[in-house]
């Protein structure tokens, strides 16, 4: 997860190194925990390391580490032959690994050798049939070649395993969002609520999710989804107050004729509203006229 | 932080004393035979003083408070980590890139 400290930190780092300050390895470092994905920042400054035999020997056996990194990075920027000559570099130094056989299928991968590629992985699987990292890589093969409902067969036979691993039901949601099949992804989405239940982006696409699903039910519960993302973020997420907002509006449109007996608390639309606007007042008063007759049109 | 050791070494010695100052003062009331009613005001004094000081030192020296509520500015979680073992490779980088400058020297 990545925290408003530790996001104002990075973008500080990489600020400051893109600007020759200094400090890329500690960038370097701070990528690789947060899991961030800024392959050409990483390609650029570590290989400015990798090339200079001075700052390389000082990282010690973090060397090693950098290496891969950075091959990784040179693969989705593309640069075939930097990731080719990383890997040659970590095959002398390590001529057993696992890790490196998975870095040389990944190459495989980069260049669009799918049956290759297949071939290694399932040879390694061969050895530790209970290697996540290349059941997930199979997954992502599919998905490279556009064999959606493939990755989809994929993931649910890895769940069924490791069940525990919220990555893979994160990424078979959002495959199902993009595929439109909104309740499967609801389903995966209240999974990881269960399993993180203090990570507010969750209950946010899940409300999302059920917004999109429709009907006063879904909806009703979405407006709690919402809410709950505000009481997580300290109501500093603008898409769950626009979120309240739309949902009230459309609660409120779709339960018009009937007798409300479970009437629904005004105050909540009401302060979503005012902190919107005190919001889009503070970081954009441009955009202020706009939000304000959008929300007059959604009757908040 | 130097400030703060140094009120808490302080706070430590002061301790000492009263601890020698008490039994001095149990000594004195043997000699005397005379009846434990209660300590004395300067062993007093110099323990409530002992105590402010080492609190203060342990609540400055190991550093500084952190907040520790998930909704609180530094902690609110804005991203969620990028699924790196789901990445995959044919996207636009394909076209858009054309850093070729780039080489491992070695």
């Amino acid at each position: 997860m990545v925290s408003n400290t530790e996001e104002i930190q990075l973008n500080r780092l990489e600020n400051q190194v893109d600007n020759g300050g200094g400090g890329a390895w500690d960038y370097l470092c701070l990528v690789r925990k947060l899991k961030v994905r800024r392959s050409e920042k990483v390609l650029k400054h570590g290989l400015s390391i990798l090339n200079d035999p001075k700052k390389r020997s000082s990282l010690g056996p973090d060397e090693w580490t950098l290496y891969e990194q950075v091959a990784i990075a040179a693969m989705d920027c593309q640069c075939l032959d930097v990731a080719k000559d990383c890997i040659k570099v970590l095959q002398k130094r390590f001529p057993e690994s696992k890790r490196v056989g998975r870095l040389e299928a990944l190459l495989l991968e980069a260049k669009g050798f799918w049956e290759e590629a297949e071939k290694v992985y399932s040879s390694l699987l061969e050895d530790n049939p209970l290697d996540q990292v290349i059941h997930k890589r199979r997954v992502a093969m599919a998905k490279a070649q556009g064999n959606i409902s493939g990755a989809i067969e994929w993931l649910n036979k890895y769940l069924e395993i490791f069940m525990a691993d919220h990555d893979a039901w994160r990424e078979l949601a959002e495959t199902y969002v993009s595929l439109q099949m909104y309740k499967q992804a609801a389903f995966c989405y209240e999974e990881l609520i269960l399993s993180q239940p203090t990570v507010p982006l969750y209950h946010l696409a899940y409300a999302d999710v059920l917004y999109t699903l429709g009907g006063l039910e879904n909806l009703q519960t979405a407006k709690k989804y919402y809410a709950s993302t505000i009481d997580l973020t300290g109501g500093k997420n603008t898409r769950a107050l626009l979120g309240i907002c739309l949902c009230s509006s459309a609660i409120a449109q779709l339960s018009k004729g009937r007798n409300k007996e479970d009437k629904e608390n005004p105050e909540l639309q009401s302060l979503a509203a005012t902190a919107l606007e005190k919001e889009y007042k503070q970081r954009a008063p441009t955009k202020l006229g706009l939000l304000i007759s959008t929300l007059k049109s959604l009757k908040v | 932080m130097g400030l703060g050791f140094a009120v808490g070494v302080l706070g430590v010695l002061i301790l000492g004393h009263a601890a020698y100052s008490t039994i001095q003062y149990r000594g004195l009331l043997k000699i005397m035979e005379e009846e434990f009613s209660g300590p004395p005001m300067n062993v007093v004094l110099e323990l409530l003083l002992a105590f402010l000081f080492c609190i203060w030192a342990a609540l400055s020296v190991p550093g500084k408070f952190l907040p520790i509520n998930p909704d609180s500015e530094e902690n609110r979680i804005v991203s969620l980590p990028d699924n790196l073992d789901f990445m995959i490779f044919n996207h636009r980088a394909k076209v858009s890139l054309s850093e070729i400058g780039l080489k491992l020297k070695h």
